[in-house]
């Protein structure tokens, strides 16, 4: 061997491990995912925990809304989004039919009345058609007769409810009126149910910090505002009476348990159930499913290692996952709702091919 | 306009005869010359171009709700994005009923812009009546009285440096600090002095219909409420109204004071004759400051409450078309809400045309011919 040909052998190897280098740092993994803002603190936690576990794996969320985060996923620029709304018939149609989508619930979350009222220490008790009579303006005072009916024992002032309510669409508002509406026929026949509605009276503010500062700035006002939200701003908020007649302070355990009461119905691939009113002494019954969207077939995802690498992290996040959910004060998902997430997130397939999980 | 016109052609007519035998050559061939004027048009240009595309893409999006709605939009006061589901009542109001089943009608969403419209109508007037008179009188102070002290100077940085500060600023300012004085001292003193007052109830009580019933309840004061937005907007308008109306005055003739002086007037009817010398000009000021406080945005949001409600109390959360965009054009996926928003887009855009034509004309038809 010329000294000329061991140079171009020695180069040669040289390259190749360059090569296998560049080969190296490209199976870290990009996954994009986009959509609701309520649970986006928690999908961040579980994004970075999860590069802990799995470092070549890199998921960036965006918390755009929900309804970004459904036109995202149809048109395909994410490989998951997600929801505080289920789909509509219109929406799984535009993605190609229900055999085409697979939704299932990611976590739980509550919507609490959250209230300012001075010298008052007893949390107070609310049942939902007082509730619906307060946002509809029936209930003006906070010594309204049914509200003493309600709180006997508490010293409630003579002051003027000043209702607060979100301006932008949001899910919070759709799973408070959805609510309501199952509790009053009167507000469902005026106010009625959705991300955005008319209200009859009362101040505005955008997004939960929007109401959360009527609520702050405001004696005698109430408002609806996530549980966690309120927890984190130390804002006060009452119980609410569920449908086995107790009432009930949201707290992870209880709105978990209203996830739990519609296990039963979650079959297929496109997992959805309106948890709120569940029955259960300890339920809460204010609570939701939020929502994980994907395209069935996971062709919106390039390789079969991303694909892979995707459908990992689901299933991390909705087992393991799931104690970090209870530490940042969503509700996780009982262990009956996980049986059908479990189901769901198996159905994934990559280019026709079932995504194996070691 | 067309003095201005006039003047630049005809010193671009005489400037090119008188030079052309001179330097002919050089100026044939200056391509700094022909470099500027390329970029002077291209630049006039694009402008144009930007607004006429701004105003084609509003049009195109807008369409479905013009469509929809027609003129009618302008005065529709329901605005409610979701569906309604009720049960059907027959002319007697008595519940419809078939086979022992409610039957129940669905109700689609409707948008209207009339509150809106109010709102944004009512916060600015408000505006200019806070805002105008400090205005005029500081203008006047500026020219008639701060140049012997010689602090003119000093004093119009100032008023020009509140121009300055970001809308955000005025919006927290007035979230935290005025809104709440509103709310616990302003408020409850004019209730306690007024509520009795024959004629002022609609100040401090509001009728909300619940199931077709009037029921009459007390206006909560919170402080967010029309009389904030309209403060806050107020002071935001305050440095360009006094800007331009201190222009204007400064355009006065000298002789026109003069005359009045000679004629016996006193200082303060002389500075009165100077105001009305000056009204085109003045009134143009004006509009300039309610061009800026109906589009205002971001402060007005903060403060006013947000509710798209007519009330004609100004301690009533209300609403303006700009603060309806900013509440919720991020989350109006669905389409005809989205093209409504767009529709209150539009024409919030052409009654600011409306009002910068309108102050153009009159500032300038009394600033430049009589200036000089």
């Amino acid at each position: 061997m010329s000294i000329l040909q061991r140079a171009a052998w020695v180069s040669a190897v040289g390259v190749s491990i360059v090569v296998g280098g560049q080969v190296a740092s490209a199976g870290e993994v990009r996954l994009g995912g986009a959509g609701a803002t309520f649970p986006a603190p928690l999908y961040t936690k579980w994004v970075a925990e999860y590069e802990k576990v799995n470092p070549s794996v890199k998921i960036d969320y965006r918390s755009i809304g929900s309804g970004g985060g459904v036109k995202s996923i149809t048109d395909k620029t994410v490989a998951f989004g997600a929801s505080d709304a289920p789909l509509n018939k219109k929406e799984i149609d535009a993605m190609g039919g229900e055999d085409k989508v697979v939704q299932f619930p990611a976590v739980i979350g509550g919507v609490v009345p959250a209230y300012n009222l001075p010298g008052v220490k007893e949390t107070i008790k609310f049942s939902g058609d007082v509730l619906a009579d307060i946002f509809l303006g029936k209930i003006s005072s906070w010594d309204d007769p049914r509200l003493q009916e309600l709180n006997s024992g508490v010293n409630l002032p003579k002051l003027a409810i000043t209702p607060a309510f979100r301006t932008d669409g949001s899910g919070t508002t759709h799973v408070f009126t959805s609510y309501l509406a199952t509790q009053s026929p009167t507000f469902k026949g005026e106010v009625g149910a959705g991300n955005q509605v008319k209200w009859p009276l009362g101040q505005g503010g955008k997004g939960n910090e929007g109401v959360a500062a009527v609520i702050q700035q405001t004696a005698g006002s109430i408002g609806y505002i996530e549980q966690n939200y309120a927890v984190a701003n130390k804002i006060a908020y009452g119980s609410v009476k569920n449908k086995a007649g107790q009432f009930i302070l949201a707290t992870p355990d209880t709105m978990s348990l209203a996830g739990d009461g519609a296990a039963a119905t979650l079959k297929g691939t496109i997992l959805r159930a309106d948890i709120w009113d569940q029955p259960g002494e300890k339920t809460y019954p204010i609570s939701a499913f939020t929502y994980i969207i994907l395209y069935k077939d996971l062709s919106n995802i390039k390789t079969a290692d991303e694909a892979k690498a995707l459908v990992s992290f689901l299933k991390w996040a909705t087992s393991s996952g799931q104690s970090l959910a209870t530490q940042m004060d969503y509700a996780p998902l009982s262990d009956n709702v996980r049986k059908a997430v479990d189901a769901a997130i198996a159905s994934l397939t990559h280019d026709g091919k079932p995504v194996q999980i070691k | 306009m067309t003095t201005d016109a006039n003047a630049i052609s005809s010193s671009s007519a005489s400037n090119p005869s008188g030079g052309r035998r001179a330097d002919s050559i050089f100026r044939r061939f200056n391509v700094g010359d022909a470099l500027l004027g390329l970029i002077c048009r291209t630049s006039a240009v694009v402008i144009a171009l930007m607004l006429a595309s701004l105003v084609l893409v509003l049009l195109s999006s807008a369409m479905p709700a013009i469509r929809e709605f027609g003129l009618g939009f302008l005065v529709s006061r329901e605005w409610r994005v979701n569906e309604l589901e009720r049960p059907l009542r027959d002319a007697a109001g008595q519940i419809v009923m078939q086979d022992g089943e409610v039957v129940t009608e669905t109700i689609k969403p409707a948008f209207g812009a009339l509150p809106v419209i109010y709102g944004t109508a009512v916060s600015s007037a408000l505006a200019l009546l806070f805002a105008v008179p400090l205005s005029l009188g500081a203008a006047l102070f500026l020219v008639r009285v701060a140049p012997t002290l010689r602090i003119a100077g000093p004093l119009s940085f100032l008023i020009e440096f509140l121009a300055a500060i970001p809308s955000l600023a005025y919006g927290i300012w007035g979230l935290f600090v005025l809104a709440p004085f509103l709310q616990t001292t302003v408020g409850p003193a004019f209730q306690n002095t007024l509520q009795n007052v024959p004629g002022l109830r609609w100040m401090f009580f509001e009728t909300v219909t619940i199931s077709g019933k009037l029921v009459e309840r007390p206006i909560p004061m919170t402080g967010r409420d029309m009389l904030c937005g309209s403060l806050v907007l107020a002071i935001m308008i305050l440095p360009i109204v006094t800007s331009v109306s201190r222009d204007v005055l400064k355009a006065v003739p000298r002789t026109q004071i003069e005359g009045t002086l000679a004629l016996g007037a006193t200082w303060w009817q002389s500075c009165i004759a100077m105001l009305r010398y000056g009204r085109a000009g003045l009134f143009g000021a004006v509009m300039l400051g309610l061009a800026r406080a109906a589009g205002e945005t971001m402060a007005i949001t903060m403060v006013i409450g947000n509710n798209n409600q007519i009330n004609p109390s100004p301690f009533a959360p209300a609403q303006t078309m700009a603060s309806l965009l900013a509440n919720e054009f991020a989350e109006a996926s669905e389409g005809l809400h989205r093209s409504s928003l767009l529709y209150v887009a539009l024409v919030l855009l052409a009654m600011s045309l409306v009002f910068n034509i309108v102050a153009r004309r009159l500032v300038i038809g009394t600033t430049s011919p009589a200036g000089h």
